[in-house]
C-alpha cells in the first residue's frame, strides 16, 4: 500500500505560487500537497486569498511565480480529471438554460468539438441530479430556483464531470441547512468512493467537523495538514488574529506604493 | 505643405476654438458619464437625439437654439426612460435595453426625416450626423455685443455653454460626486438621486444637441468618451482630472486640425484621431503601473 | 448536410410564405395595392433581391444578436458595427474602386481588431465595458471618416457612397449582396450548429469552460469574427447605426419568450426573418422609403408585443398573475372572517350576518358586500338576504387557511421563540403562500398540536374531511385517521 501511494503522484501539488493583483501578492509563495482521497477545507479570513487559489491552480489567473501539478503533471493534461464548482454569484441565472442543461455541461469535457452530448451523457446526468435529490427539477430554468437548490445544480454538474479531484469554490455560502446537511454527506460519499475534494469554506466553526484535511491560509500559508493537528487555537490566531505576519504590512506598503 | 495659421489665421483660428469648445465641454459631461459607467449612454442619446430634431423640425418649421435645446432633452428624457422602462418591467439586461431605445428611435427619425424630405427640405443630412460642418463654423454671421465682435454665432453659442456648464459643475460639485460615486450613500444623506441622475441626463442632451452640428452624432461619442478616458488613465482625482481634459482638449483642437491639413481631411475627424492617440500614449506612460485583471478574474 | 437542407427550406419558405397575404394590399388603395401586387408576385428581380437579402440578413443577425444578448455584449455590435468603418474606407483606398472583395476583407479585419481593442482596454486599464466599447466605437469611427474624407478630396474619389453606408438602402442590393448574405448565413449557421454547446457553455459560465481546458478566447473571437462577417454583409442594406439594432432587438424579444437557449435562437432567427421580410415591404411600396429603419421599427414591434404579451415573462401576464394572487388573497381573508364570526359563536351557527363578517374585515358594509358576492361566484359561499353560509369547498378552503395561519404561529412561537404577540402578521402574509407539503411539515415538526399560541383550536385534516368544527375530541380521531 505505502509503495503505491509513493509511486502515485498526488492529485494537487503547488510549488512556491505567488498571485499578484495590481502588483500586490494576493498569494505568496504557496508549498500544499493534497493527498488523494482527502477531503481538504482551505479556510482564512476574507481577502485571505482562498478563492484566488482555487483559479489559479485551475489556471484561471495568470501565475506570477510557482507552479502547479494536477496528478504530477500540467493542468491541460489532467482537465478530464479536474471537477470546478465555481461561485454561485459568478454565472447570469437569467440565462435560458434549463437544469438539466446545466447538469449536462459536466460531461461537454468529455466530448470533443462539435459533438452533442447523447444517451449515455443524459443517463450519467440525471442519475447526478437524482443524487442531489433535484431531479424533479431538470426542466426547470435556472432562475427559478432556491439558493440552495442553484448550488445542488452545480454540484450535479461537477459529480457528472466524473472526474477524481474536485474544487468547489464556497460551495455553503448562502445555502439552507438541509442543502448544506445533504452537500456534506454528498462529499463524504465521494470521499469514500476515493475522489480527493478540495473546498473554500468560510466558516470556521463548522470547519473541523466537515474536513479531514484543513489548509489554513492567509496571502501566505499558514500550515495545512491533519484537522487535528492544524486547528489549533495558536495556528487559528496566526491566520485570522491580529498582525503577527510582517508579511501584510509589507504587503500593504507595496499596494500604496506607485 | 498649406501653412494654415499664417495664409488664413482667423479661418483656423475660430475652427481651433470651436474643436476646444466643443471637446472641453462634452469631456467635462463625460467625466461624470464615466464615472457612472455610463459611456454608452451618451451614444445612445446622440443617436436618438435625431428623431427629436426632425419631430422639431416639423412642428415649429425651424431650427433656433431653444427649439433644439428643448427638443434634445426631450428625447435624452425619453430614450433614458424607455432604458429604465425596459429594465425594470423585463429581465432584458441595460446593455440590450440602451441598444433597444437608441436605434429605434434613430430608425424612426431617419423615416420621419424622408418622410419629411417628400413635403419640403429639411436642413438635416447624413453628413452632418456623420462628420458635422465643423470647417464651416468660421463663415458663420459674427455676433456683435455693444459693437464689441465676439466670433461666429456658433463659437459663442458653444461658449455660452461651456461656462453654463463649469458654473453648474462648480456649484453642484459636491451632489454630482456623490451621486456618481456612492448613490446609496447619497440617498442615506438625503440626496435626491434620481433627480441628479435625470438633471445629468438632461445636460448631456444639450451638450450633445449643441456639439449636433459642429462634429456630427458619432464623432461626439468619441469626445464624450475619450478626454475622460485620457483624464482618468493620469489620475484619480475628480478636480485634477477636469483640468487634464482641458489639457486634452486643447492639444486635440490644435494636433487635429494640423492633421486635417495635412491630410486634407475633416477636421472633426482628426481631432477625435488625435484624441485617441492622446489616449494611448497616456496608456503607454502608466501601463506598468496600472496591469490589472479583467473584472471577472478579480480574486474574490 | 441537413444544415444545407434547412437553409433551402428556408428559402423556399421566405419565397412561399407571403404568396397567402397578398390579398391584404388589395383593400388598401389602388397606388399601394399595385405596389404590394408587385411586390408579392416577386417577378420583379429587385423585389425578389431586396427580401431575399433583408430576410438573409434578419436571420443572420437574429443567430449572432442572440449570442451577444446572453452574453451581456449588447453593445458590441453597435461598437463593432462603427468600428468596420476605416476598414471599408482602405478596402476602397485599394485600387480606388468599389471592390466588394477588398472593402470586405477590410471591414472584417477592422471590426475584428475592435473586438481586440475592447478586450485589450479591459484587461490592461481600470476602465469598464462601457468605456472600452465607447473608445472603440467612436475613435475607429473617426479614423473611418479622416480615411473618406481623404478620399473624397482625392481626385477620382468623390464618390465614395457614405450615405448609404450610413442608413443603407436594401433596394439597391443585387445578386452579389444577396450570395454573400447567404453564403454568411450559412456560415454563421453551420458554427453554431458544429459548435452550439462551445458557444454555449463559454457565454454561460466561462470559468468552468476553461476549467475543462477549453480555448475559451478562441471561441469568443470566432464569435467575433462571425459577428463582424455579419455586420459588414448587411451593413449595405440597413447602415451603420441599424445593423446593430437588427442584432439586438430580435434576440432581446426572443429571451422574453423562451428560456431554452435553442428555441431562443430559433425564435431570434424567426423575429429577424419577419422584420426583413416586413421592411422590405414598406419599403418597396411606400416610395422609395429607406429599408432598414422599417426593418427596425418591424423588429421593434415585435419586441414591444414580446414585452407585453410573452406567457412568463411579459408584462401583461406578470400583471395579470399579481392581480389573481390578490383576487385570491382578499378571498381566502373573507372566508377566514366568515370563520372567525362562526368560531366567535362557538359554531353553533352555520350562517352568519354580513354585517359582522363587515365589523371582523373592518370593512363597510357595502365592500363585504362586494367580497361576499365574489365568494358566491367562486362557488365558496352563498349568500340570501344579508347572511351568508359556506359551501362544503368553502368550509375547506377556510378551514385550510386558518390552519396555516395557525400552525405558523405556533411554528415562530416554538421553533423561533418569538413572542406570541409578534407572530400575528408574519402569520397574515404566509398562511396565503403555504403549500401542501409545508404544511405536513410543520404538523410532523409541531406534534400535531391542536391550539395556537392564542388557545384557539387549530382545523385539522379530520374536519377538513368531515366539513366539522374542530373539537378537542375529534383531535385523538384525527390523528389516527391521519396515520
Amino acid at each position: 500500500m505505502m509503495k503505491d501511494f509513493s509511486t502515485t503522484a498526488p492529485p494537487l501539488e503547488v510549488h512556491d505560487l505567488t498571485v499578484a493583483y495590481d502588483r500586490r501578492p494576493v498569494l505568496y509563495g504557496i508549498d500544499l500537497t493534497v493527498p488523494a482521497g482527502s477531503l481538504t477545507g482551505i479556510i482564512g479570513p476574507n481577502g485571505a486569498g482562498k478563492s484566488t487559489l482555487l483559479k489559479a491552480v485551475l489556471g484561471l489567473l495568470p501565475l506570477s511565480a510557482g507552479w502547479v501539478k494536477i496528478f504530477g503533471g500540467p493542468l491541460a493534461q489532467n482537465a478530464r480529471r479536474t471537477g470546478y464548482v465555481p461561485q454561485r454569484e459568478s454565472v447570469d441565472w437569467d440565462f435560458p438554460v434549463n437544469v438539466m442543461d446545466v447538469v449536462l455541461m459536466g460531461r461537454y469535457g468529455h466530448l470533443p468539438p462539435g459533438r452533442r452530448p447523447g444517451r449515455a451523457d443524459r443517463e450519467i446526468a440525471r442519475a447526478c441530479l437524482d443524487q442531489v435529490q433535484m431531479l424533479p427539477l431538470a426542466r426547470r430554468q435556472i432562475g427559478n430556483l432556491s439558493g440552495g437548490q442553484r448550488q445542488r445544480v452545480f454540484l450535479a454538474r461537477a459529480l457528472a464531470q466524473e472526474s477524481d479531484l474536485y474544487f468547489m469554490d464556497e460551495p455553503f455560502a448562502g445555502v439552507d441547512a438541509a442543502t448544506e446537511a445533504a452537500i456534506v454527506d454528498l462529499l463524504r460519499e465521494m470521499k469514500a468512493r476515493g475522489k480527493t475534494v478540495v473546498v473554500v469554506h468560510h466558516d470556521l466553526s463548522t470547519a473541523r467537523d466537515y474536513f479531514d484535511r484543513l489548509v489554513l491560509l492567509n496571502v501566505r500559508l499558514v500550515a495545512a495538514g491533519p484537522t487535528a493537528e492544524v486547528f489549533t487555537p495558536e495556528l487559528l490566531q496566526k491566520t485570522y488574529g491580529g498582525r503577527l505576519t510582517i508579511l501584510s504590512d509589507v504587503v500593504q506598503s507595496l499596494g500604496e506604493e506607485p | 505643405m498649406v501653412q494654415p495659421w499664417t495664409e488664413d489665421f482667423m479661418v483656423s483660428f475660430w475652427i481651433v476654438v470651436m474643436g476646444f469648445l466643443v471637446v472641453a465641454t462634452c469631456g467635462l459631461v463625460g467625466t461624470y458619464l464615466l464615472l457612472r459607467r455610463m459611456a454608452l449612454v451618451g451614444d445612445a442619446i446622440s443617436h436618438s437625439i435625431l428623431f427629436g430634431l426632425v419631430v422639431a423640425f416639423m412642428v415649429f418649421r425651424s431650427g433656433g437654439t431653444m427649439v433644439m435645446f428643448v427638443a434634445a432633452v426631450a428625447t435624452g428624457l425619453l430614450t433614458v426612460g424607455i432604458i429604465e422602462f425596459i429594465h425594470r418591467q423585463s429581465r432584458v439586461k441595460t446593455d440590450a435595453a440602451i441598444c433597444i431605445a437608441f436605434t429605434t428611435l434613430f430608425a424612426a427619425g431617419v423615416v420621419l426625416l424622408s418622410v419629411a424630405e417628400v413635403k419640403g427640405p429639411v436642413h438635416l443630412d447624413a453628413e452632418c450626423v456623420l462628420y458635422g460642418e465643423i470647417a464651416f463654423v468660421p463663415l458663420d454671421p459674427a455676433v456683435e455685443v455693444l459693437g464689441l465682435v465676439l466670433g461666429p454665432a456658433p463659437v459663442v453659442r458653444m461658449a455660452g455653454v461651456l461656462v453654463g456648464l463649469l458654473v453648474l459643475a462648480t456649484v453642484f460639485y459636491k451632489e454630482l460626486l456623490v451621486t456618481s460615486f456612492d448613490p446609496a450613500l447619497a440617498k442615506s444623506l438625503g440626496i435626491r438621486v434620481g433627480i441628479w441622475h435625470y438633471g445629468l441626463m438632461a445636460v448631456l442632451s444639450i451638450v450633445i444637441v449643441s456639439v449636433f452640428e459642429a462634429v456630427g452624432a458619432i464623432l461626439a461619442v468619441a469626445m464624450l468618451v475619450v478626454p475622460p478616458m485620457f483624464a482618468a488613465q493620469l489620475s484619480d482625482r475628480l478636480p485634477v482630472r477636469f483640468a487634464l481634459v482641458f489639457l486634452h482638449a486643447a492639444l486635440s483642437s490644435v494636433l487635429g486640425y494640423q492633421l486635417s491639413v495635412w491630410l486634407n481631411c475633416s477636421p472633426a475627424g482628426a481631432m477625435v484621431v488625435v484624441g485617441a492617440l492622446l489616449f494611448l500614449l497616456a496608456w503607454a506612460v502608466t501601463r506598468p503601473r496600472r496591469a490589472a485583471f479583467p473584472g471577472w478574474m478579480a480574486p474574490n | 448536410m441537413r444544415r444545407l437542407g434547412w437553409f433551402v427550406a428556408l428559402l423556399v419558405l421566405t419565397t412561399a410564405a407571403p404568396v397567402e397575404a397578398a390579398r391584404i394590399g388589395e383593400m388598401a388603395d389602388w397606388n399601394f395595392g399595385s405596389q404590394a401586387a408587385r411586390f408579392f408576385s416577386l417577378q420583379d428581380p429587385s423585389v425578389r433581391y431586396a427580401l431575399g437579402g433583408s430576410m438573409l440578413l434578419g436571420l443572420c443577425c437574429g443567430l449572432m444578436g442572440a449570442f451577444l444578448v446572453v452574453r451581456k455584449l449588447a453593445l458590441m455590435g453597435d461598437a463593432l458595427s462603427h468600428a468596420v468603418l476605416p476598414g471599408v474606407a482602405l478596402g476602397f483606398l485599394w485600387g480606388m474602386t468599389k471592390n466588394p472583395a477588398a472593402i470586405f476583407a477590410g471591414a472584417v479585419g477592422a471590426g475584428l481588431l475592435g473586438a481586440v481593442v475592447v478586450q485589450w482596454i479591459r484587461a490592461t486599464t481600470k476602465h469598464r465595458e462601457d468605456a472600452a466599447l465607447g473608445f472603440v466605437l467612436s475613435s475607429f469611427f473617426g479614423v473611418g471618416i479622416v480615411l473618406f474624407t481623404m478620399i473624397q478630396n482625392l481626385p477620382g474619389g468623390a464618390k465614395s457612397g457614405l450615405d448609404g453606408f450610413m442608413f443603407g438602402q436594401a433596394a439597391a442590393l443585387g445578386p452579389e449582396d444577396v450570395w454573400l448574405l447567404a453564403g454568411v448565413t450559412v456560415l454563421a449557421l453551420g458554427a453554431v450548429g458544429l459548435f452550439y454547446k462551445e458557444y454555449v457553455l463559454t457565454s454561460f459560465d466561462e470559468g468552468f469552460a476553461r476549467s475543462l481546458g477549453w480555448p475559451v478566447k478562441l471561441y469568443h473571437y470566432s464569435l467575433m469574427l462571425l459577428l463582424a462577417f455579419a455586420i459588414v454583409s448587411a451593413l449595405q442594406a440597413v447602415g451603420v447605426v441599424l445593423v446593430s439594432a437588427m442584432l439586438v432587438i430580435p434576440a432581446a424579444a426572443a429571451f422574453l419568450l423562451t428560456d431554452r437557449m435553442g428555441a431562443m435562437l430559433a425564435w431570434s432567427a424567426g423575429f429577424g426573418m419577419l422584420a426583413g421580410a416586413a421592411g422590405a415591404f414598406f419599403s418597396f411600396t411606400g416610395r422609395s422609403l429607406p429599408t432598414g429603419p422599417f426593418m427596425v421599427l418591424a423588429a421593434a414591434a415585435l419586441f414591444v408585443l414580446a414585452l407585453l404579451f410573452a406567457p412568463k415573462h411579459g408584462m401583461v401576464g406578470r400583471l395579470w398573475r399579481r392581480r389573481s394572487r390578490a383576487a385570491r388573497i382578499r378571498r381566502e381573508n373573507t372566508l377566514k372572517a366568515i370563520y372567525h364570526v362562526m368560531e366567535d359563536g362557538g359554531f353553533r351557527e352555520e350562517v352568519v350576518a354580513v354585517g359582522n363578517v363587515a365589523a371582523r374585515r373592518r370593512e363597510t358594509a357595502v365592500g363585504a358586500r362586494r367580497e361576499v358576492a365574489e365568494l358566491q361566484r367562486a362557488g365558496l359561499a352563498t349568500e340570501e338576504g344579508g347572511r351568508v353560509a359556506f359551501t362544503p369547498e368553502g368550509w375547506q378552503r377556510a378551514c385550510e387557511i386558518v390552519r396555516n395561519h395557525r400552525l405558523w404561529e405556533l411554528y415562530l412561537t416554538n421553533a423561533a421563540q418569538l413572542a406570541p404577540d409578534h407572530v400575528h402578521d408574519d402569520a397574515e402574509v404566509i398562511e396565503h403562500m403555504l403549500g401542501d407539503e409545508t404544511v405536513r411539515r410543520l404538523e410532523r415538526r409541531l406534534n400535531y398540536a391542536r391550539r395556537d399560541p392564542h388557545g384557539k383550536l387549530i382545523p385539522g385534516l379530520a374536519d377538513l374531511a368531515a366539513g366539522a368544527p374542530p373539537s378537542e375530541r375529534a383531535a385523538g380521531f384525527a390523528e389516527k385517521g391521519a396515520a
